[in-house]
């Protein structure tokens, strides 16, 4: 145990966002619902129901035409890094959702989970939701579903796993292979299907990775850094009306 | 003994006692949240090997090299992009990693169909086998083939990067009818304006990748339009060097693009070629141009005579007018004087700068003369150079098609002019779509018996809808070969359902706006997974039963075949290399510096090719050999195209064309403008539900579609932000609702494209409203192309 | 015709009148129950609830009804253990019997209605089964079931007494002899009630995430623990006394003296007086010390609906001036000052549960993140009013058959 409040390991996957590079296509998200057989709805148009782990928030710098600029900002999972429990897997009352020391990631047990929503209230980021419908696909398009992340039933909670199952498969080969599985390297769905290069994703406490380099980067910032959560998904942006949404700050 | 109440009480209660005391309740409970954590209407996925398969993406024209991820060899799950590619990088878009919800879309026509009842009843289509199928198409058209009529057959196919394109150029040659029409592009733009100045037949390509400066005039870099991966990497390249390369975007409306663009330059809509001449004006004015290009290379900058003598005013004398001085140009955009100034002063002063206009926007030529507007920058800047900026899209040397056969039917058809010529007098026809359906609609010299759609949508992914479907309706038969059910098929009298690009044999010729040679091959991924047939393999069988000069001009048994065919020609040119691995950097190439070829023969290429590497070569620059006057022109001659001369000097120079878009201002006082985003697919692909996630509710909601419009704008009309209202233009007149927004123009209203499907499933119909039904199409003078810009509306409270 | 069950010597009303007031509760649980039913089998879609309220009216109502029946555990913690200090206190076992029967129906009413609102309700157990002890909900799931199962061992010997009931001797020596031991329950029930008051306030108060309804406090608890357990015995039995008001109103007799309403208003007002104190200063440094912190400014929590009005409502017209009111003799000698002060009391206290249910997760975290309105669905109306229902039937049978208040034959004698 070290001040942090928990066994620390030499491995804390991160996520770093270049939104200079980011045109918010959406790709990320296409492809993390891909990847992750996340369901989906004849109308998606309401948003606050609409099942979606990397989602895209536009945001703008408030002025009038012809300074109005915006940008989109991709916010997966923040895999909280805060002391001794992320918000969320501080409040689940049956260990449904736990961060695992080992990687710092935050996962989610659908079986176990009863749905009471609590991590929902206490995630600031939006980052969790809810399946409030039985998900269904169109018969075709169960053909289309991954054998490696299970479908998910109506009543629980899901959210972005930093495509943990790739890490469980790397961690194999890396046995097989006779590697060290505790220093693998993965790339979850949204990092590898982004066009313009702008997600990096590795470990953060390793200061040669790429993510190492990058969360020390100027540009660096984070999401609601002064509530102390701690979050493992960095953002750069060389505009300083982005790094302003980033936190609440009193004018 | 008596049982009495009390006892069946005492039992009872001593049972339900006894019973909590067993293991029954908790495995009870136990068993019922297992029960509940495998709920038999929740799929479980079959499990299995998990192996990659190499595709190539077709789902617009940009040619990425994807990779599919099969379970059991039988089951795709994943599209990704393949990090061998040298174009996409292992990068995918939106569109391309939703793809497989095309391949199990529950709306594909799982066999061929026949209309048994009035075109359009979906109670009609009936099925019908293939071979019956292809046996109706076949005898209806060599019977009126033999009546001598075959120019009554027309085409129309969104082939344009892929070898299905020269296949149908072959089979309708041979057959005997000049009716093969392409859904519009850019690049039918882009062709007018290279053909004019150039003398070339390909179209301009942009070195985005070396430029560091991007003057975009309304380019669709980064919004999501045809081929966006390229611009990405683009756009990577420019963020590696911050501050020393940047994008300009001239643009009505603050776009994606325009907001991570360096500068955004906001001009009324349609007047950028304006702004690219006042920039003009002041290059030549101040002399800031490369002198050195234009002296030894470019015709009809200084005055010249014409071919029949006369006079001609040249670009120098026209530009430095006054009417084109910044204060001119000022009231016509709407820029400031000064900013223009600005503008002109950075673009002329950066090394490599290049202007670059319309790429990325699949269905939009644009007006001829703009294009020579942006053009005439480019040689301004000297970018026409054999290693310049602005270069001619290369030809590939894949083998060419046997000289086609022409029997004594095909000749005397070929005779017939094309329906849209027998109306418009344009100079230089191009791609005339718009002219086809004018002339069907207004009453053609020749009927049109038969037309064939071929993965094209034109009832609805085609500006002025109405035009369309009454020109659709006066088809004889209509014959559809698309793998869904959409607006097209669904009036379709026959269907032979074409494969998705998944599971058949597709190429990627090139890459619209890109100056590399790029050819990249797919493999099926899987077998088919209903009763569909390569629409490819069904124009060689109908050509081998019509026999004859046909059958011969089009000798391969398979589409396999076919493209083994046109491969071999590209191995046997010994030009070019594949990329078979990462790190290949097509930004690098020089023109005219051909990579060694690292293949053997054909079949070697093949191989590779299959293996998911594509072949790359190095741009072609520029060549002005084919023009009259063996320079680059200015002042087009070709303008003249078979007709008379223009009396005016200015119809051969590049000049501005005020929007003039039908309806009275006092009625419509505002502009409607169609935008793409990436969010919605639009043209022949329908919006996968993946992607519905990512379309936001300020732009559709339920069933409405929101209009972005300026606070002003909102505040003259006191409309409020979700205010339901009717947009009227001279097309159409729908309900919609408002969505305030900074991003938009002042007096001008933003539609995204691609919504208000009405065929497919429940997952894609009746979402807002299709933007091509309100807006206007104007023809080109001089290609004949439709153009779209921005279209004259009204908004009004419901 | 049901005159055999009714406590010797009471009179009540007509049974057809009666039977047609427990009809139209019936009705209304029915409803609730078909409504609940619906949400059991066809999911919470039905429900306002989305990803931005996880949680809403169900809550809320749980929330506020578990600190309104805090009337049961502290009348009784004042009477069974108070009273032998302060014999003043003994005039609360004229109402103890009813503070026991409200506790025992908003507890079980709670309880029903938390089933709804979990998303997998077969899964429930896995609360106990699974337990995370860093939750402050597990705490709330402990102690709440643990109290829930000492309210029905108390409101088992009321039933006890029924005259048809008590005639049977084993049950009649059962009743008198779980009597003897009441105090030990009453005083079990007050310790988890301490903590299961304060644990609802931990959970919105653990938050750390949540900058309107985070806060500091003394080890593991957060200022809202104690500030639920508070405000709940401060508004408890105020609940207890207008419930009571209300069964004389309708029945037309006087079942307790006005000396014990008198007694609960001194009571109440010194503990709302305090709760207030309390409440300002954590308000105070809230609003200027702990939310800056995290970037926020009061304003910034306020918007539109959820406007500083909640505020005021809360803290002033609900909070200040009840208990002001309550502190006078003045007041308290009014009945319309008096009851009006117990309600404008439970309002404040309901307000509070809403604010730190509602309200905390309405407001935007994010800076580019946008408040929503939360508009709960008739599914979601259906079971709380159904819930209501249930704890006036049962209050309306105990009344009707048990004799809940020692003094009623005394007090109405003609």
């Amino acid at each position: 145990m070290s001040e942090k409040g928990h066994a620390q390991s030499g491995v804390r996957y991160g996520m770093v966002i270049d939104l200079d590079k980011c045109t918010g296509c959406g790709a990320c998200s296409v492809a993390c619902q891909a990847e992750n057989n996340i369901s989906f709805r004849p109308d998606e148009s309401m948003k606050l129901r609409s099942i979606t782990w990397m989602e895209i928030y536009p945001m703008n710098n408030g002025k009038d035409y012809p300074d109005y600029r915006f940008s989109y900002l991709p916010r997966p999972c923040m895999h909280c890094d805060s002391d001794h429990h992320s918000p969320c897997t501080f409040v689940c009352p049956v260990n449904a959702t736990t961060r695992d020391e080992n990687n710092g990631l935050v996962t989610h047990i659908y079986p176990r989970c009863i749905g009471c929503r609590y991590c929902m209230v206490a995630c600031p980021y939006h980052a969790r939701d809810f399946n409030w419908w039985d998900p269904t696909w169109p018969k075709q398009m169960e053909s289309m579903l991954s054998p490696e992340v299970s479908t998910r039933m109506r009543g629980v909670v899901e959210k972005c796993t930093f495509c943990h199952h790739r890490l469980l498969k790397a961690r194999s080969k890396a046995y097989v292979d006779g590697a060290d599985p505790n220093k693998v390297t993965y790339t979850p769905a949204c990092a590898d299907a982004c066009p313009t290069r702008a997600i990096s994703f590795g470990n953060l406490m390793d200061a040669s990775s790429e993510v190492g380099k990058l969360s020390k980067d100027p540009r660096a910032f984070r999401i609601l850094e002064k509530l102390g959560t701690k979050p493992k998904v960095y953002y750069l942006s060389r505009h300083d009306w982005i790094k302003n949404l980033a936190d609440n700050a009193i004018k | 003994m008596k049982f009495g109440r009390r006892a069946f009480l005492q039992i009872a209660a001593g049972a339900v006692g006894g019973t909590l005391l067993t293991p029954l309740p908790w495995k009870l409970a136990d068993d019922s949240a297992i029960w509940s954590q495998n709920w038999s209407w929740r799929p479980s996925p079959e499990r299995g090997e998990v192996t990659k398969a190499p595709a190539i993406c077709t789902f617009c024209e940009g040619g990425c090299g994807l990779q599919a991820r099969l379970v059991n060899g039988n089951r795709a799950i994943l599209l990704e992009g393949n990090p061998a590619n040298p174009v996409n990088e292992g990068g995918i878009c939106p569109l391309g990693a939703a793809g497989l919800q095309f391949l199990y879309a529950p709306y594909r026509i799982t066999q061929p169909l026949k209309q048994t009842k009035r075109r359009g009843d979906p109670s009609g289509l009936q099925p019908i086998s293939w071979e019956e199928a292809q046996s109706e198409l076949g005898k209806k058209l060599s019977t009126i083939r033999s009546d001598g009529k075959a120019h009554t057959v027309a085409c129309i196919t969104a082939a344009r990067q892929s070898s299905m394109d020269d296949l149908l150029v072959q089979f309708f040659a041979a057959y005997g009818s000049p009716n093969l029409f392409k859904m519009p592009s850019q690049t039918d733009g882009m062709k007018t304006a290279a053909f004019l100045t150039t003398g070339s037949s390909g179209p301009f390509a942009f070195d985005l990748e070396n430029a560091a400066y991007i003057l975009s005039f309304g380019a669709n870099l980064l919004d999501g339009g045809t081929a966006p991966n390229r611009a990405f990497a683009a756009l990577r390249r420019l963020n590696k060097t911050p501050g020393q390369a940047r994008i300009v975007q001239v643009e009505s409306r603050c776009s994606i693009t325009a907001s991570k663009a360096g500068q955004w330059v906001p001009v009324n809509p349609g007047t950028e070629a304006a702004l690219a001449l006042g920039i003009a004006h002041l290059m030549v004015t101040g002399g800031a141009f490369d002198s050195e290009f234009v002296n030894a290379n470019v015709f009809g900058f200084d005055d010249w005579t014409d071919a029949a003598g006369k006079k001609r005013q040249g670009f120098k004398s026209f530009i430095t007018s006054n009417a084109f001085a910044p204060d001119e140009t000022a009231k016509k955009t709407g820029l400031d004087a000064a900013k223009i100034r600005d503008l002109a002063k950075e673009f002329a002063s950066q090394a490599k700068a290049v202007a670059v206009w319309g790429i990325g926007q699949p269905d939009n030529p644009n007006n001829t003369y703009h294009d020579l507007a942006f053009v005439a920058l480019n040689a301004l800047k000297g970018n026409l150079k054999a290693d310049g900026l602005l270069s001619i899209a290369p030809d590939l040397p894949l083998a060419d098609l046997p000289p086609g056969q022409k029997d004594i039917f095909a000749e005397r058809a070929v005779e017939q002019k094309r329906l849209d010529l027998t109306k418009s007098k344009c100079p230089c026809p191009q791609n005339g779509l718009y002219g086809f359906f004018d002339a069907l609609v207004s009453g053609p010299q020749y009927p049109i018996q038969v037309l064939m759609v071929h993965e094209a949508n034109p009832a609805h992914s085609l500006p002025e809808t109405k035009l369309v479907q009454s020109a659709l309706d006066k088809v004889g038969t209509l014959v559809c070969f698309s793998s869904f059910m959409d607006e097209t098929a669904a009036q379709a009298d026959l269907i032979l359902p074409n494969h998705t690009s998944l599971e058949r044999y597709d190429d990627a010729k090139g890459i619209p706006g890109a100056p590399y040679g790029y050819y990249a091959l797919g493999a099926p991924i899987l077998k088919p997974l209903l009763k569909t047939k390569h629409t490819g393999e069904v124009v060689l069988a109908l050509a081998r039963d019509m026999a004859g000069s046909v059958a011969a001009s089009l000798p391969w048994k398979t589409y396999e075949e076919y493209l083994k065919f046109r491969v071999d020609g590209l191995a046997k040119a010994q030009k070019g290399a594949v990329a078979d691995k990462s790190g290949v950097v097509l930004a690098t190439l020089k023109a005219g510096e051909s990579p060694k070829p690292n293949f053997t023969d054909g079949a070697d290429l093949w191989k590779k090719l299959k293996a998911g590497a594509c072949w790359y070569d190095a741009p072609a620059g520029a060549s002005f050999t084919k023009t009259a006057s063996g320079k680059f022109e200015l002042a087009v001659q070709a303008v003249q195209g078979k007709g008379a001369a223009p009396a005016e000097d200015q119809m051969f120079l590049p000049h501005f064309r005020p929007l003039m878009p039908s309806g009275k201002e006092a009625e419509l006082p505002l502009l409607l403008v169609s935008y793409a985003t990436p969010f919605i697919a639009s043209g022949y692909l329908a919006n996968p539900p993946f992607m519905n996630k990512l379309v936001p509710d300020y732009m559709l909601n339920g069933q409405d579609v929101f209009v972005d419009i300026n606070p002003e704008t909102a505040k003259t009309l006191g409309f409020a932000r979700g205010d339901l209202v009717t947009l009227k233009t001279s097309q159409a007149e729908t309900a919609v609702r408002i969505n305030i927004s900074p991003a938009a123009r002042p007096g001008v209203v933003y539609i995204p494209r691609g919504l208000g499907h009405k065929a497919y499933d429940e997952y894609i119909q009746n979402k807002g409203v299709n933007a091509n039904s309100l807006m206007e199409v104007q023809l080109d003078p001089i290609s004949g192309n439709g153009t779209v810009w921005a279209t004259r509306a009204q908004l009004r409270r419901a | 015709m049901d005159r055999a069950l009714i406590p010797d010597g009471l009179k009540r009303c007509p049974l057809p009148v009666f039977a047609l007031w427990t009809l139209i509760l019936v009705g209304v649980i029915g409803w609730g129950v078909m409504a609940g039913a619906m949400v059991l089998v066809k999911a919470l879609n039905l429900t306002g609830l989305n990803d931005y309220f996880g949680f809403g009216a169900y809550i809320t109502a749980d929330l506020a009804i578990i600190a309104l029946g805090a009337g049961a555990f502290f009348s009784g913690f004042l009477y069974y253990g108070l009273s032998r200090f302060f014999p003043a206190l003994k005039e609360l076992g004229k109402i103890i019997n009813l503070a026991v029967v409200v506790g025992f129906v908003c507890y079980t009413g709670a309880l029903a209605v938390l089933l709804l609102e979990i998303g997998q309700p077969l899964r429930g157990w896995f609360g106990y089964w699974h337990a995370n002890v860093h939750s402050m909900l597990t705490e709330v799931i402990f102690c709440i079931t643990c109290y829930a199962i000492v309210l029905v061992i108390e409101y088992i010997p009321l039933i006890l007494e029924n005259r048809k009931i008590s005639e049977v001797k084993s049950l009649r020596v059962l009743g008198h002899s779980m009597h003897d031991v009441m105090a030990i329950f009453a005083l079990t029930g007050t310790f988890l009630s301490f903590f299961h008051q304060g644990s609802l306030g931990g959970v919105a108060g653990v938050l750390f995430a949540r900058p309107f309804a985070f806060r500091e406090g003394l080890f593991i608890w957060p200022w809202t623990f104690f500030l639920f357990i508070l405000s709940a015995i401060a508004s408890g039995p105020a609940f207890t006394a207008l419930i009571c008001r209300s069964l004389e109103k309708v029945s037309g007799k006087k079942l307790v003296d006005r000396s014990v309403y008198d007694l609960i208003g001194k009571i109440e007002g010194g503990l709302l007086g305090a709760y207030m104190i309390l409440k300002i200063a954590d308000t105070a440094y809230w609003a200027f010390g702990l939310a800056p912190r995290f970037g926020f400014k009061l304003g910034d929590f306020y918007w539109g609906p959820y406007g500083i009005w909640l505020l005021i409502a809360e803290i002033g017209i609900c909070g200040v001036l009840p208990a002001l009111i309550l502190l006078s003799p003045a007041g308290r000698r009014s009945n319309f000052l008096l009851f009006g002060a117990f309600l404008l009391d439970i309002i404040g206290v309901s307000i509070n549960r809403f604010v730190m249910t509602i309200q905390a997760i309405a407001a935007p975290v994010m800076p580019f993140d946008s408040w929503q309105i939360y508009v709960p669905t008739v599914y979601e109306w259906a079971p709380i009013l159904a819930m209501l229902a249930y704890c006036i039937l049962v209050i309306s049978l105990s009344y009707r058959y048990l004799p809940l208040f020692p003094r009623e034959k005394e007090l109405n004698r003609t």
